[in-house]
């Protein structure tokens, strides 16, 4: 090796060859990506989501859920995951813009979550979009606020707008309780991905999955003396996981916006540059490749 | 030139005095310039290892029995398994690769070190920023990028820290002798250079002016696998360089083979990251660049690995004896072994089934453990008898230090590699309950927790060990401690 000059030149070369082609470049290819909408504006995907939700993130975030729940959905050539209902398309970049920080996991200990919202029965939903299996383009979105998906060939979803822009997430105390709800899953406890079922999860994984390895998030919940009425977002426990008589569990405020921001999770909106697996396949109004 | 006119032997200067004796007066007094700061960063790092390892044993134990401990808030699985990493990266493998790297260059250079002052403070506010770091994880203060968990108000006391000890570099080699440069040295000025820009770059993409959605997780993975490779990855292959031509006493077999090996490490290493994000939400090309760039690796593990070969040429022997020798050398294979499985793991046909897995685990224990832990665990056994002027007190215990680190990360890494098998079989078969594929792993994570218990065992009779030297209560002898009686043939006292 012939001199300090060279060595050093060369150090520098290989690490900026490196930035530049895996971390300047792509941000001119994907770093600039606006939301989509139809011919009249309307119909935006995807919106920025509301404090409630943003700070559901951060929680998510402090307490390392990505390290075992992933949300993106692989496509169905490489992988089972649209098989596994995770999703009915591979996710895209423009899903993303306006995550920070953006969690889309490297390890499954936990299922993926990039749908999970969507999941959740259709009366907990924001925007109430049908199942997919259900899908009639003439139906309304029930509680849709604009319902001006005129466009029929642009989405599978009927739901015109899962999220409106001043999206105000369902709040877990108006979800409803097992002991109201006339859709409640076999065992007696709320429906599967409901809000309420959410905050059981997080506070008694094993009360609703037997096989569940979740660690419990009890400190995100509170547990006091049941003063006159029962809260209304107080827990329906059963079990090892039931407080004593006279006493609730109720979610803290930090417990209702990573809840807010589980529901908040929805890629179902179809995107023109990603070929949708959603029943029927509406003809694809752009080019059907993934970039 | 010649491999043999790399200058391990300092030129004869004098006549009348032995070559020798000048050799070892220099020497002495060189080691004894670096005594105070490159001790300090080994016990900041020791410490960091002993308290990283029991964080990570917890974290092992939660996944499998996840109500241990589960009702605080800082003891939640998802806080202490980024707090293990954190700790380890920058508490552990950084502090004790820079303390290796500090006394190499002194010697390489050979030169005294100017101003340890600078190096102690610049230690110290290492420690600082990892522990500020490690607190904001704890308290819920994550920024939530694997590697880099640490907020900007951590990451900016650990670049401060690094400015200090970088400057140091710079006058090291301003004040060096000779106008050699070693292979070891290429190396070491590689990490030290590759360090701050990486983690500028990264921090600058992420929080100064952050990019856009998905991009994030590419700079994430660009930053990871940087790390691994440019910073830690080469400072452990600049000290095996080093290491086992010193010890076996002859120059390194190659000096072109090794051209080849660390410019081709340096091009190829910096390109792989984007993997790990195969089938993501990203342009294919991204990810297909750094399959092929993971695959063109094996030209430097090859060129690396022959020219280790064949300075060991008929010596193996002395791996019975020689701590530091028997190390070295594991890590050196362990290199090996690392890419081969990253290649493995990066080919879209297994990454179909292997992405999302605990298999990914054992990629990185094997580069972070296998291979760099255990290359700086050997080069703590050679340096740490000359700063303190004591041996090693029982060889027993650092074949105890040994063989329970050795079979702990083998355990742990077939466990996690059988465990990911088995896990992706299961999550890939779609008529199979997704919950079957966490039960499927769990009797893995139960083997992997034993390989915890293994290394905990290890770290703490090394640790022990460390501080008996730093208490002076080393022996005094004039041959290194050997791991076996030596017979006849088998010393050369380089040991």
């Amino acid at each position: 090796m012939k001199g300090l000059t060279s060595l050093f030149l060369g150090i520098f070369a290989t690490f900026a060859f490196s930035w530049a082609g895996l971390a300047l470049v792509p941000n001119f290819q994907i770093g600039q990506l606006e939301p989509q909408s139809d011919e009249e504006g309307t119909d935006v995907y995807p919106v920025p989501q509301s404090g409630m939700v943003e700070r559901g993130r951060k929680i998510y975030t402090a307490n390392g859920c990505f390290y075992c729940h992933s949300q993106q959905v692989r496509p169905d050539s490489d992988s089972s995951d649209i098989d596994r209902k995770w999703g009915d398309r591979r996710s895209a970049p423009r899903d993303y813009i306006y995550d920070r920080p953006v969690l889309l996991g490297e390890m499954r200990i936990g299922p993926d979550l990039s749908n999970i919202g969507k999941r959740a029965p259709a009366d907990d939903q924001t925007g109430a979009a049908p199942a997919p299996s259900g899908n009639t383009p003439a139906a309304p979105a029930a509680g849709g606020p604009a319902p001006a998906n005129t466009a029929v060939a642009a989405a599978p979803s009927p739901a015109a707008n899962a999220q409106p822009a001043p999206a105000s997430p369902q709040t877990p105390a108006a979800a409803p309780t097992s002991a109201t709800d006339a859709s409640a899953n076999s065992e007696g406890g709320p429906p599967t991905y409901s809000a309420a079922w959410h905050h059981q999860h997080l506070y008694a994984p094993r009360s609703v999955d037997l096989d569940s390895n979740m660690p419990a998030y009890r400190f995100l919940y509170e547990q006091r003396r049941i003063s006159g009425e029962r809260s209304v977002d107080a827990l329906s426990l059963t079990g090892d996981a039931a407080p004593p008589t006279g006493w609730e569990v109720v979610p803290t405020y930090d417990a209702k916006c990573l809840v807010a921001y589980l529901m908040s999770l929805d890629q179902s909106h179809s995107l023109n540059e990603v070929k949708s697996n959603a029943p029927p396949a509406a003809p694809a109004p752009g080019k059907a490749a993934t970039k | 030139m010649e491999a043999a006119d790399i200058p391990l032997k300092a030129p004869s200067i004098s006549p009348e005095v032995p070559a020798s004796e000048i050799e070892q007066v220099e020497r002495a007094l060189i080691d004894a310039s670096t005594r105070l700061p490159v001790l300090m960063f080994y016990a900041s790092a020791i410490a960091w290892l002993l308290i990283g390892t029991l964080i990570g044993g917890l974290a092992s134990f939660k996944l499998h029995s996840p109500d241990l401990l589960g009702n605080v808030s800082f003891l939640t699985w998802g806080r202490i398994r980024p707090a293990h990493m954190n700790i380890m990266i920058y508490g552990w493998a950084s502090m004790a690769g820079m303390g290796t790297a500090i006394w190499l260059m002194a010697r390489l250079c050979r030169t005294v070190l100017r101003y340890p002052l600078l190096l102690v403070t610049g230690a110290g506010f290492w420690n600082l920023g990892v522990l500020v770091g490690t607190g904001a994880i704890l308290a819920g203060d994550s920024t939530g990028y694997p590697w880099l968990e640490f907020p900007p108000y951590a990451a900016i006391i650990l670049f401060a820290a690094y400015t200090l000890i970088m400057s140091w570099a710079v006058l090291m080699f301003r004040f060096r002798r000779g106008e050699q440069i070693y292979i070891t040295q290429w190396y070491l000025v590689g990490a030290f250079l590759w360090f701050p820009w990486l983690y500028s770059a990264a921090n600058l993409m992420l929080f100064v002016v952050p990019v856009q959605g998905v991009l994030q997780a590419a700079v994430n993975g660009w930053f990871v696998n940087n790390l691994m490779f440019l910073w830690l990855g080469a400072i452990a292959l600049g000290t095996a360089y080093y290491m086992i031509p010193k010890v076996i006493g002859r120059p390194v077999y190659s000096y072109h083979l090794a051209t080849i090996g660390f410019w081709t490490y340096a091009i190829f290493s910096s390109w792989t990251g984007m993997q790990r994000l195969v089938d993501g939400p990203f342009p294919a090309w991204m990810i297909t660049a750094s399959i092929a760039a993971t695959i063109l690796t094996i030209i430097p593990v090859a060129t690396v690995g022959l020219n280790h070969h064949m300075t060991m040429g008929g010596n193996f022997q002395l791996l019975r004896y020689s701590p530091t020798l028997r190390f070295t050398v594991f890590g050196a294979m362990s290199y090996t072994v690392f890419s081969a499985v990253g290649v493995f793991l990066s080919l879209r046909s297994i990454a179909g089934y292997l992405h999302f897995t605990e298999a990914n685990v054992a990629y990185t224990q094997l580069g972070l453990y296998a291979f760099y832990t255990m290359v700086i665990f050997g080069s703590m056994y050679y340096i740490v008898p000359r700063l303190v002027g004591r041996e090693w007190r029982y060889a027993s215990l650092i074949k105890l230090h040994f063989w329970a680190a050795a079979y702990g990360i083998g355990l742990m890494t077939l466990m996690l590699l059988a465990g990911g098998i088995a896990q992706g079989a299961d999550m890939n078969d779609p008529a199979i309950a997704f919950s079957e594929s966490t039960q499927a792993l769990l009797p893995y994570l139960r083997a992997r927790s034993i390989a915890d218990v293994l290394m905990t065992v290890a770290h703490f009779v090394f640790a022990f060990h460390f501080g008996l030297m730093l208490l002076g209560l080393g022996r005094t002898a004039s041959v290194p401690t050997f791991l076996n009686p030596v017979e006849a043939e088998g010393g050369e006292g380089h040991l």
